[in-house]
């Protein structure tokens, strides 16, 4: 009687304790990306046909980390998702499908950027910058580092973009172009900028400053919303040689 | 297996957790009472001196957020490794000085520079540098772009450039750039190109 007693209480002993593991392990295994799911395109995919041209804007810094500080009651992060937030309103009036990485004050790592923006295809990723430094608009493609090559079909993190980098030249091109015929100053620039180098997708990043060299310029409503309409309208020029879907080149 | 023996191994392996997490917890402890130490600002080194020499200094400025070279002449040492770091140094003077074309605190430093094969050259900055520097992705590649090109254009066999903080790597140097690789001089020199043109 004792024994079975005993042997009982071991059992529930151990059935706890792997209740404890299991529970552990679910918890560590289920990242902050997950526990804050990245929203849905603003254009639904249609159920049968080509896929539209899906642009992931990624507004950057968030939560515990503000970014730069450029006005003493608005840090970069706050600037960044509110013309986020106007270019993908400027994109839904063109019919341009477009997916926020972030769209409230949520921290995301570089890493869990690259992966939703991977994961989602999309024709073009566009991380959006701000900046109290220099004037207008700086268009960045990435600056790949000093890594090892792709083996196979597995592209090494840290030059994943290698493969799509004409490409993402190519947009850049096409961004400035487009926004220099609106007399807006606009520059073309490589930058050692993460996540770039991590998105197996054409990709490239802006940088917004004041045009007047009053830094709370990139805060005001009229020049971000000029600046997302030159924007959309250079992407919105685009589309028709953006693919449906990217795929990974050989 | 009785329950006696069961619930002693059980006890003796509560009170080994316990003893190593009081260890740990004092190694710890330990750690960070030493580490303001560590961190404590170092000596500068002296000025070079050897004789005085021509050198070019790739020089940033934040408006228009251009990089320029400056021919100035320095005392500078024989020894390569020593002769770099007074390059930076002479760089960083532009910096924190008054009139400076791209800000930066005037205790920003570049602690030493280490020369490792092949090709491969570590500047060590503190986090004054770092940290006191305006954030930004121009700002900070004009740092970055002008620390390597300074040390490119006046000493050879520069293949690739890290940048630590404080002796210890970092991801960005201050919210952009980043930092935790290594810099190709060419795609740097590509840059630097870059940034000459308006």
């Amino acid at each position: 009687m004792r024994w079975n007693k005993s042997a009982a209480r071991r059992r529930r002993f151990l059935l706890a304790l792997g209740v404890i593991c299991l529970a552990g392990v679910l918890g560590f295994g289920q990242s902050p990306a997950t526990q804050n799911p990245a929203p849905a395109p603003t254009s639904p995919t249609p159920a049968s046909g080509e896929r539209p041209a899906l642009i992931v804007i990624d507004p950057a810094h968030g939560g515990s980390d503000p970014g730069a500080l450029l006005t003493p009651d608005s840090a970069e992060k706050e600037i960044t998702l509110a013309v986020a937030r106007r270019l993908r309103q400027e994109l839904s009036a063109r019919g341009i499908a477009s997916q926020l990485v972030r769209d409230g004050d949520a921290t995301f790592s570089l890493d869990q950027r690259a992966a939703v923006a991977n994961s989602a295809y999309p024709a073009l990723y566009l991380a959006i910058h701000a900046s109290s430094l220099g004037s207008g608009l700086r268009v960045f493609t990435a600056m790949l580092p000093v890594a090892g090559k792709s083996r196979g079909p597995f592209l090494n993190w840290d030059t994943a973009q290698a493969p799509f980098m004409e490409r993402s030249k190519t947009a850049q091109a096409q961004i400035v172009a487009a926004v220099q015929k609106t007399g807006f100053p606009v520059r073309a620039l490589i930058a050692p900028l993460r996540p770039l180098n991590n998105l197996k997708v054409p990709a490239i990043a802006i940088e917004i400053s004041p045009a007047n060299g009053e830094t709370s310029q990139v805060a005001a409503t009229g020049y971000q919303q000029m600046i997302c309409a030159a924007l959309a309208n250079a992407i919105a020029s685009m589309v028709p040689s953006l693919s449906s879907r990217t795929e990974i080149q050989p | 297996m009785s329950s006696r023996p069961f619930l002693l191994l059980l006890s003796c392996l509560f009170v080994l957790t316990i003893a190593m997490s009081l260890y740990v917890w004092q190694l710890r402890s330990h750690a960070d009472a030493v580490a303001p130490t560590l961190a404590a600002p170092q000596a500068v080194a002296p000025p070079g001196a050897g004789p005085a020499k021509r050198v070019t200094l790739c020089v940033a400025y934040d408006n228009p957020g251009v990089l320029r070279s400056n021919s100035v002449s320095l005392p500078l040492s024989s020894e390569r490794q020593r002769r770099a770091a007074e390059l930076l140094r002479a760089l960083l003077n532009t910096y924190s000085a008054k009139d400076s074309p791209h800000p930066l605190p005037n205790t920003a430093e570049v602690r030493n520079v280490y020369f490792v094969d092949p090709g491969l050259v570590v500047i060590d900055v503190n986090a004054a540098l770092a940290d006191g520097q305006t954030s930004g992705v121009l700002a900070e590649e004009l740092t970055v772009t002008s620390l390597v090109q300074t040390l490119t254009a006046n000493l050879e066999g520069i293949q690739r450039v890290k940048i630590l903080v404080d002796g210890k790597e970092r991801s960005t140097l201050t919210g952009h750039a980043d930092v935790s690789g290594a810099y190709d001089v060419s795609q740097v020199s590509a840059l630097a190109k870059q940034l000459s043109s308006q």
